[in-house]
């Protein structure tokens, strides 16, 4: 039996006040400043929009984690797509990866010099693309943590059964439990209590994450992207510090099976098969990659046009790892607000929408 | 050795052409070549500047939007509303239109038949008269199949100018609809996202804003197209020196735009609109301004959405729906669906 204790806030706006009183009660009780992370840019912007950040009390420390996919996607990563680009394909992505820097601009630079690079809002409508363009070869760029790997597969499924041979996917998708399990294991990291990100947690369900209170001890929850979910997740999160009682709970207004999508963990696992993946300012996770497995080679745009992702060795200054990791917060690095901007970013946290730099420097000031 | 390297700027980018911090960079570079002491550089210009009631107002702009076709218009409609509108938000009444045509080889003539009578038709409701223009053809792949420019001309309606300038503490900000309907709509339609009930907001202003003319106290009007809302009250708080402060329960909301906002991770705020106005004016007459707004269909929805305030110069600020604030900046580049 899974642990878990299934509740959510279902008294909306009213319950702020109540919930913001009873997190500064806990972290009376924990007797010492507590510091949380939230896994999921989608938490990150979503804490920064609603105001959030200004009603925490003192005493409560929140960082980003590495769970925005555009900031973990690696340089070496967008240097193979814009190798595809160059070679005259249609590279077609989610809109956020444009902007990501390689080692030699972005894809919305090479869009601008007249690449055939096009923005789709989902896997399937490449393929779409693809039919319709079969004199091109058109590859997807398959981005994104659990919300977004079942998508990529389900159309890999369909590419093989409408016989496609146009049509292939650069796999760069991750998987979160695996970049929790490594952001642990750093010494220096003290984080007390980790916001889990409720539609990742659809599909893998909660069990993924009962090492985080079971076998490390510490405070874990999963909430949706209300504020009211999340400042009630925060609370848990206290409580569960003050009380020693590490139990995961889920604070999200529609219910998170506790089993996840068997449906589509069974549609990852027949399409993909884990592999060791490199993430941008993290290095090299073992297992936290998705790779098209073999009866879907064909499809893999890495085996199809031979590419080599070479090793990201470039130095910019950027200490983008440091603030997925949650070791310092933006402003602590040096390039933050000066050399790093979102008119001039330097690193992917500052491209993104979903970045915890570039949230920090739209709703922080 | 650490090598500091950015994304540096060498060339026009579509984040250029997104309504915000980039193309306020973009129009600063233009404009720096140019003697332009005496002009206020606001969305019209006033010819005479003598300041007497029959004052000739110019505008111009250029329309190149895709798709050409949208729920509630297309590129010959807003042709005539967007440069109309940027003369009505400074209390001119638009009068003439000089129009320009790029025409892509191989554009269909019942296409352009279809764009130019909804232009006329357009005109013709606002009473405003064609009075000369241009054609080009170019070559098959240098054009989206039609681009307009248009300028528009009218008089100014009152003795007062209507500019940024005015704006004071305390003064109450209204806005005239929700925002973002025409970026939601032409979003949803580019991205093959079903949105039922979803429409541009592209529509004629002037009719609506006319009456304010009677409120001396009102001080200052913008549309909020390319940039939407937020980069509107930016160049507003930035212009004046003063701050801004916005209640986010107070702006009138759309269903549809908030749904396709929540699909693609866009903020409302930021999405354009092609028949919202934002007016800002003393505290004592913002009752009747918005009685007035709400006589006209258009802006039926308005709303007092925050103030001016000394707090903050410079700066936008936004009390949420929790009670919490936050800071609303303008966008930079280009606005892009997010992953997930």
């Amino acid at each position: 039996m899974p642990e878990s204790d299934l509740k959510a806030p279902r008294e909306g706006p009213a319950n702020i006040e109540a919930l913001r009183g009873k997190l500064s009660e806990y972290l009376e009780c924990a007797g010492r400043p507590l510091t949380f992370m939230e896994v999921c840019g989608t938490h990150t912007v979503a804490i920064f929009r609603s105001g959030l950040r200004s009603l925490l009390p003192e005493g409560l420390r929140v960082l980003s984690g590495p769970g925005c996919p555009v900031c973990v996607t690696d340089q070496s990563e967008i240097d193979m797509a814009l190798s595809l680009a160059k070679r005259d394909c249609v590279v077609l992505t989610y809109g956020d990866m444009l902007r990501v820097p390689g080692s030699s601009g972005s894809l919305l630079k090479m869009k601008g010099e007249g690449a055939a690079v096009e923005v789709v809002t989902s896997a399937i409508q490449s393929m779409e693309i693809a039919r319709k363009n079969p004199e091109r070869e058109v590859v997807f760029l398959g981005v994104g943590f659990e919300t977004t790997a079942p998508a990529t597969a389900v159309t890999l499924q369909q590419a093989r059964r409408n016989g496609l041979d146009n049509f292939s996917v650069l796999c760069l998708h991750k998987t979160v439990p695996a970049a929790l399990s490594a952001l642990c294991s750093n010494p220096d990291l003290r984080i007390d209590g980790f916001i889990l990100p409720g539609h990742v947690t659809v599909v893998t369900g909660l069990d993924e994450y009962a090492f985080l209170t079971k076998k490390l001890r510490r405070a874990a929850a999963v909430a949706g992207f209300e504020p009211e979910e999340i400042l009630a997740c925060m609370t848990d999160l206290a409580r569960q510090v003050a009380e020693r009682d590490f139990r995961l709970s889920v604070w999200r207004l529609k219910d998170v099976p506790i089993e996840g999508n068997p449906a589509a963990r069974r549609i990852l696992s027949e399409v993909f098969e884990p592999c060791d993946a490199r993430w941008r300012g993290l290095g090299v996770i073992a297992g936290s990659g998705c790779r098209i497995a073999e009866p879907y080679g064909e499809f893999d745009a890495v085996r199809k046009f031979g590419l080599d992702p070479a090793e990201d060795v470039v130095d910019n200054g950027c200490r983008c790892g440091e603030v997925l990791s949650g070791l310092i917060s933006p402003p602590e690095c040096e390039l933050f607000g000066r050399v790093c901007t979102p008119l001039a970013p330097v690193g992917p946290c500052m491209v993104s929408s979903e970045g915890t730099c570039g949230a920090w420097y739209r709703y922080h000031q | 050795m650490v090598q500091v390297s950015s994304m540096k700027e060498d060339a026009v980018t579509s984040g250029h052409g997104s309504g915000g911090r980039l193309t306020q960079k973009l129009t600063e570079r233009i404009l720096s070549r140019f003697e332009t002491e005496g002009f206020e550089m606001e969305d019209c210009a006033f010819l005479d500047k003598g300041g007497n009631d029959a004052d000739i107002a110019v505008t111009m702009d250029g329309f190149t939007v895709s798709p050409q076709d949208f729920p509630g218009g297309d590129i010959g409609k807003l042709a005539v509303c967007g440069s109309s509108n940027d003369l009505a938000v400074r209390g001119v009444e638009p009068r003439w239109l000089t129009l320009s045509l790029i025409i892509e080889e191989g554009l269909e003539f019942s296409l352009l038949d279809r764009y130019m009578e909804s232009a006329a038709r357009t005109a013709k409701e606002g009473n405003i008269r064609l009075i000369a223009g241009d054609t080009k053809v170019v070559p098959h792949g240098m054009a989206d199949k039609i681009f307009i420019a248009a300028c528009a001309m009218g008089k100014k309606m009152s003795s007062r100018t209507l500019q940024t300038s005015n704006l004071r503490q305390g003064d109450v900000l209204i806005l005239s609809t929700s925002p973002g309907r025409h970026g939601a709509a032409l979003a949803a339609a580019r991205f093959n996202i079903a949105a039922p009930g979803l429409t541009s907001d592209c529509a004629l202003l002037w009719p609506s804003l006319k009456p304010l003319m009677a409120l001396d106290g009102l001080r200052c009007m913008r549309d909020c197209t390319r940039g939407g809302l937020g980069t509107v009250l930016c160049e507003w708080a930035e212009g004046a020196s003063l701050g801004v402060e916005l209640v986010e329960t107070n702006l009138p909301a759309n269903r549809e735009t908030n749904a396709i906002c929540d699909i693609l991770g866009f903020d409302p705020l930021y999405l354009a609109s092609e028949g919202c106005a934002v007016v800002a004016v003393a505290p004592e007459q913002a009752e009747g301004c918005l009685d007035l707004l709400r006589q006209n269909s258009i802006s039926r929805d308005a709303a007092v959405i925050g103030r001016i305030v000394a707090d903050h110069p410079r700066m936008v600020g936004m009390k949420t729906r929790i009670g919490g604030m936050r800071c609303v900046d303008m966008p930079v580049g280009e606005i892009l669906p997010r992953i997930c």
